[in-house]
């Protein structure tokens, strides 16, 4: 489990490999409000390399979008798997992120 | 120097001419060390430095001789009955004899004072370890092992002294000699010995002069000697505190015997705080487990029984907590002759801080569920009851509440977030009923509702928390909601709790010996 930080453009993109849980939210949490103090603006968070996100992992990514706009800011995803999708669905959350299919598309989407 | 006594004896005896030995130590002057009676003797003061000589006294004359290899001590002989002169020729011949038992005799006399000297040590650290072996808290024994160990060195002024991780200083926890109030150390105080000593883990003897801090002034006077308390594993080593003695008695420095001493004391002082905070670990652990238990009774017993609606319902509903307590919940609810509430919760996370939120929002949830029919209008006051405290938390409850109205025939619901809630049909058709808004807490805006056709006794609620559609087994695979879903139609006419029953046994056949990773929440209902 680990989170890689990169900038491309305006765009802070965090890709999380593994697994989004209670034991490493904090740590995913932190790490974006760092790159928010700085007075970064633009996340993507890529789950290409994500196979599950438990309750808490979904909380912090709602706290985040939240903390994030506040900042005049925007939180966007991108490559959830299937069954991320399909959680995500239905649990209504994919009305509250914008969810796209790859990175390119994601961040020409900003 | 009892077989020199009985030489000496038996010589004077022979001769008539008593003898004496004198010894003197480097400052004091000469005292009788032996001698077969002690009337007839030289006064001290008169004995010569030299060595050999003939002393004329008011008694008689004496013969002084100085004992060889030895520091300053004297053999005497004289003055002899009747006035008789000692004979030089006697004096000769004893004079080795007494030489060499003189020697012998206060070798071993040095050799039983360090053997004493060395069973005091051990007495001291023997002692110490009952002291601790005995007690749990240090602090208790800290103060008896501080007035062993300055009795045994000798030291008026002594002091434990911890490191305390949050404030970053030495805090006392037992001094002995110290008329002040007792001051902590900060660990980065370069005036302080005591600081160094715990920064470079090593023991160190200090003048009165090295030590410049404020804060060290109480602990030492004179001389001072600082040891490191140190606990050391197989991982590595970790300072704990200090040791500190000062003000000897003798005025006399500190020997390598009683730095190896109060190193060894201060070693036994690590291992017992280490000890005692893993006992206090273990306790606070058992402790702990003992009040998770206690809360887990609670929460099972805030969930309401299936069989108190049973006029009204056929319920079967079970929580199986993946921790003593969790954040998966239930509720039923009476809200007229005709209508019936359930509802089905889980906040996310699981442990004591979702168990709490569980009870806040289930209490809530009875009081709104009085007041407001309408599903939608029940989460809206509910949402406004514990939105602060999910805010405060970042956590979120996803959230199934149905309302049956067997008059009207229909089921209305709300539903925030909550995955799995589904109606098998009398025809065997299973349609779900999908989350309306996101988990509850995540935005601010109220709850939609939706309604559908209610089929009394025949339509089936079947929800599920995704501790139960996620669980997953040794391989990796997940049991996932169609496995639930076809336990369910298989059994279907039968007893909820026959249903509920087939479907948990359906999920422990998948898991095998798997640990549970989430609460795992079931709830049937027909009316």
């Amino acid at each position: 489990m680990s989170f890689t930080i990169r900038k491309q453009g305006e765009i802070v993109v965090v890709d999380v490999e593994g697994q989004l849980i209670v034991g490493n939210r904090q740590e995913l949490k932190q790490k974006v409000l760092d790159e928010l103090e700085k007075g970064e603006k633009r996340f993507l968070i890529d789950f290409t390399q994500t196979g599950y996100i438990d309750s808490s992992g979904l909380g912090v990514l709602v706290s985040l979008s939240k903390k994030i706009r506040e900042q005049g800011g925007e939180l966007r995803l991108a490559n959830l798997n299937d069954d991320l999708k399909t959680l995500f669905e239905l649990t209504k959350l994919d009305t509250l992120f914008q969810i796209s299919d790859s990175r390119e598309r994601a961040l020409e989407s900003f | 120097m009892k077989d020199l006594h009985a030489v000496l004896a038996a010589f004077q005896e022979a001769t008539q001419c008593p003898v004496a030995v004198w010894v003197a130590d480097d400052k004091m002057p000469p005292t009788l060390a032996i001698a077969v009676s002690s009337g007839n003797v030289l006064s001290p003061d008169t004995l010569p430095e030299t060595e050999q000589g003939a002393l004329l006294t008011n008694n008689g004359q004496v013969i002084t001789a100085r004992l060889s290899g030895l520091k300053r001590a004297w053999m005497t002989m004289g003055p002899c009955e009747g006035g008789r002169r000692p004979l030089e020729r006697n004096a000769e011949l004893l004079l080795p004899v007494v030489n060499r038992m003189m020697r012998t005799g206060l070798e071993m006399e040095h050799t039983a004072a360090e053997l004493a000297g060395r069973y005091e040590e051990i007495s001291l650290l023997y002692t110490i370890s009952e002291i601790l072996g005995r007690t749990v808290a240090l602090e208790e024994a800290a103060k008896t092992i501080l007035v062993e160990l300055s009795q045994t060195v000798g030291s008026r002024r002594a002091a434990i002294l911890l490191y305390d991780k949050p404030t970053t200083m030495l805090y006392a926890v037992a001094a002995i000699g110290v008329e002040a109030q007792l001051t902590s150390i900060p660990i980065n105080d370069m005036g302080s010995v005591a600081a160094r000593v715990f920064r470079t883990r090593h023991l160190a003897i200090a003048d009165a002069s090295e030590s410049t801090s404020e804060h060290e002034a109480v602990y030492s006077r004179d001389t001072m000697l600082a040891a490191p308390i140190i606990w050391t594993s197989s991982t590595g080593s970790l300072p704990l505190g200090v040791v500190i003695l000062s003000e000897r008695e003798t005025g006399q420095p500190f020997s390598a015997g009683d730095q190896k001493l109060v190193a060894a004391v201060a070693t036994q002082i690590g291992i017992a705080i280490q000890n005692s905070r893993l006992v206090r670990a273990s306790m606070d652990q058992q402790r702990l487990q003992q009040e998770m238990l206690l809360a887990h009774d609670l929460q099972m017993k805030l969930l309401p029984q299936p069989g108190s609606l049973s006029a009204d319902a056929e319920i079967a509903a079970r929580v199986v907590p993946a921790e003593s307590v969790g954040g998966d919940f239930y509720h039923l609810f009476r809200l007229s002759n005709a209508a019936t509430g359930v509802m089905i919760g889980d906040v996310s996370g699981h442990g004591y801080r979702a168990a709490l939120i569980m009870a806040l929002t289930m209490s809530a949830a009875s009081i709104h569920a009085q007041i407001h029919s309408d599903p939608s209008a029940m989460l809206a006051a509910l949402l406004g009851s514990v939105r602060e405290e999910l805010a405060t938390t970042e956590m979120f409850v996803s959230l199934f509440y149905g309302v049956i109205n067997r008059k009207k025939s229909c089921l209305n619901y709300a539903n925030t977030g909550h995955p799995h809630a589904f109606v098998l049909g009398p025809d065997g058709k299973c349609d779900r009923l999908p989350a309306l808004d996101p988990p509850l807490g995540m935005v601010d805006a109220p709850p939609h509702a939706a309604s559908l056709p209610w089929h009394s006794r025949e339509s089936l609620l079947v929800l599920f928390t995704d501790g139960i559609s996620d669980a997953r087994n040794a391989k990796g695979d997940r049991f996932g909601e169609q496995r639930v879903l076809d336990a369910v139609k298989k059994y279907r006419s039968e007893p909820v709790e026959v249903i509920q029953e087939k479907v948990f046994e359906s999920l422990r056949r998948f898991l095998g010996r798997t640990p549970l990773r989430d609460d795992q929440t079931l709830v049937l209902l027909r009316a």
